[in-house]
């Protein structure tokens, strides 16, 4: 099983309200997907039902409480649905722990973004860079 | 096929990598056995989500995460086994050289009082504390022997009123950081005593090898120099270079073979050659169990026979009972300055101010601060419980601030609880078909109440020195095991309530011993790898000179 297009445009737009650009690039730029996708195949295999799940759900959950997809909500519209996930509080259907998804989400952008630049959401070491745990990569 | 030698040594950690170095220099033949690989620099790699310390999605130096299994239970009694990578497995490495070779190396010495907690403090309800049936002055010579022998840097005139040592270590130690100085400003504040960390680690050639490059990568990681000593590096290649030590890897020992007088003849082990797993048998005058705390205690047990049906050493079931390992108090503190230098490893400055005579409390710990903590770890780890998990609050913290966060830390002496136990789950198998360990229990409340007043001191600390804000981690009442693993075969002078004599032999065995931190009978508010490996060259030097009539240094 894959991402479908609509849950591969979601956990673009939503890892990059995780981890968001500023003056350092955010999640996406940075390559979380590529990681992420990788991760899909191998350690998160047992995973990717519950955060396909959780995609779905939470494209679901904006337009119920938006009347909007969630990748053309505003940046502050996205948060109030992410915070409303993180506490649990949804007005649809899900077929995922709303609260389980949601850390999922969190962990798994951070796991990419933060660590080893080879693991593909570290491109050129920026966040190594950024908090000072190496120089920065040429 | 069956093999002979004078000593069979199961497990090439810190003690097994000992003892056959000391009875192969002595001339003696030894098979020494490694469930896992040997394991080079880059094989162990530096991979931020998969090492010792951090290992979300695996481990980078064993054991394999299929395959392995073992039994945990929980406090409300609720089983359910579990992989390596799991917090809840309690691992250590599974590779030539145990934990030793991804450890972080920190070489404390318990201190006199450690030895001596049930006279020192009386046993509480519940608990099995006790003394040791040897002292601090029985180990001290072997302290400094395993100091010098493998290397270890520190300042012994620092630490001389708290630790007292005939020989000083032979490296000097770590130089100090930007975060040693700001500690030392506020332990001076408080009137605390500090010294520098005594680290494993080559702050000078020593050896045959080199120095510490100072990269960031020491506690879960291999060293790129070899200049971080453990047995891979020091007593196993000696072992090796006499000619006299047969090392197999990829070996697990199944049972510790007996005759029909209960004698013990040597260790049936399996080896996996191309996918299968091949039998072997062999026999050796002398049998040294040196598996770690979960996996020595399991191949007693495993080890049973309808003259021992209890497993081996288990007459009155204290196999398995009293482990221990440390609950951990951490303190985070915010400083104005930039106190994070990138220069390895990190650990510098250690107060031994609260190990011993804090009103109320059995025993304490040691405080210092902390290795390098890769940016995925210190996500993890160390931000303020208050700060947003996500969004650019989070992301501004950890631009701004992973450079000014001030870390203490520290291991809480364990208040052992014979409840906290290794058994065998004869329910669950690993892939060779042996039952696994099962872990249930926690250690004693009295440690909880150590703990909090350790995590206390440790933000008391971080003020002192500067921090504008501090935070901290309470620890709860749970299994303490995981690296620091001990306790499983304690050591004592009563049958009843121990499992081997001061020798670490196997009480009613002759030749049957446990070497390793399974032999601990309470397990220091310390580090316990340098008592491991001062325990083993106790050990050795007894097996050589009682077995083999060698007096070896």
């Amino acid at each position: 099983m894959r991402l479908t297009e609509e849950q591969q445009h979601t956990l673009r737009a939503a890892v990059d309200r995780i981890i968001p650009p500023d003056d350092y690039p955010g999640a996406w730029q940075c390559g979380v997907g590529d990681y992420l996708a990788r991760q899909f195949e191998s350690d998160l295999r047992p995973m990717l039902d519950d955060y396909c799940a959780g995609l779905s759900a939470l494209e679901a959950e904006s337009v119920a409480r938006f009347q909007q997809t969630f990748v053309l909500l505003s940046e502050e519209e996205q948060d109030t649905m992410l915070r409303h996930i993180e506490a649990g509080e949804v007005l649809t259907a899900w077929n995922v722990t709303p609260r389980l998804f949601f850390n999922l989400l969190v962990n798994t952008t951070a796991e990419g973004f933060y660590s080893n630049p080879e693991q593909g959401g570290n491109r050129k070491g920026v966040s190594w860079a950024m908090t000072g745990f190496e120089e920065p990569l040429q | 096929m069956i093999t002979s030698h004078d000593a069979i040594i199961v497990g090439t950690g810190a003690a097994g990598g000992i003892v056959a170095g000391v009875l192969a220099e002595a001339g003696k033949d030894v098979l020494l056995l490694e469930r896992g690989p040997a394991l080079s620099f880059s094989q162990v790699g530096r991979d931020h989500l998969r090492n010792q310390r951090l290992s979300i999605y695996g481990h980078n130096a064993g054991p394999e995460l299929e395959g392995n299994p073992r039994v945990f239970v929980d406090p409300a009694g609720n089983a359910r086994t579990v992989r390596p990578h799991e917090p809840d497995y309690h691992n250590n490495a599974a590779c030539v050289g145990g934990g030793t070779r991804v450890y972080g190396a920190q070489a404390w010495r318990f201190m006199p009082a450690d030895f001596r907690m049930a006279s020192t403090y009386g046993v509480p309800a519940g608990s099995s504390l006790a003394d040791w049936p040897i002292t601090y002055g029985d180990v001290e010579p072997f302290y400094e022997r395993a100091e010098w022998q493998l290397g270890v840097a520190g300042d012994g005139p620092a630490l001389k009123d708290s630790i007292p040592r005939r020989r000083d270590y032979p490296l000097p130690a770590v130089p100090p950081n930007p975060q040693t100085v700001a500690l030392k400003r506020g332990a001076q504040q408080l009137g605390w005593i500090t010294s520098p960390v005594p680290l494993l680690i080559n702050t000078l050639p020593y050896g045959g090898r080199e120095s510490c490059i100072a990269c960031k990568y020491c506690v879960g990681f291999a060293c790129p120099t070899d200049a971080k000593n453990g047995s891979h590096n020091t007593m196993i290649p000696r072992a090796l270079a006499t000619g006299n030590c047969k090392l197999v890897t990829a070996a697990i020992a199944d049972r510790v073979e007996t005759d029909e007088h209960g004698n013990v003849k040597g260790v049936s082990y399996l080896v996996q050659e191309r996918g299968k797993a091949q039998a072997h048998t062999a026999r050796a005058k002398v049998v040294i169990v040196s598996a770690g705390a979960v996996e020595s205690a399991r191949l007693l047990l495993n080890s049973h026979t309808t003259l021992h049906p209890n497993g081996l050493g288990n007459e009155h079931h204290q196999v398995g009972r009293n482990l221990q390992g440390h609950l951990y108090p951490r303190a985070y503190g915010l400083m104005r300055e930039k106190v994070f230098n990138g220069i390895g490893p990190g650990v510098t400055l250690a107060t031994t101010q609260f190990n011993h005579g804090n009103l109320g409390i059995i025993g304490g710990g040691m405080l210092a601060d902390d290795f390098i903590k890769p940016p995925i770890d210190f996500w993890y780890d160390s931000l303020p419980p208050d700060l947003p998990r996500w969004g650019l609050a989070n992301k501004r913290f950890m631009r701004d601030n992973y450079t000014r966060v001030l870390h203490v830390r520290g291991p809480v002496q364990d208040v052992p609880s014979p409840d906290s136990r290794v058994t065998i789950d004869l329910g669950v198998r690993d892939r060779w078909g042996i039952p696994v360990a099962r872990l249930s229990g926690s250690t004693h409340p009295a440690t909880v109440v150590a703990a909090e007043f350790m995590r206390e001191r440790g933000e008391a600390w971080l003020r002192a020195s500067g921090c504008e804000r501090v935070w901290s981690c309470r620890p709860g009442l749970v299994l303490s095991g995981g690296q620091h693993q001990a306790g499983t075969c304690r050591m004592g002078d009563d049958p009843k309530t121990s499992v081997t004599n001061k020798w670490g032999r196997v009480h009613k065995h002759d030749n049957l011993f446990v070497v390793d931190g399974s032999l601990h009978v309470t397990n220091g508010g310390f580090n316990p790898v340098l008592t491991i490996m001062a325990l083993a060259f106790r050990s050795a030097a007894y097996i050589a000179r009682s077995y083999f009539q060698c007096d070896c240094q």
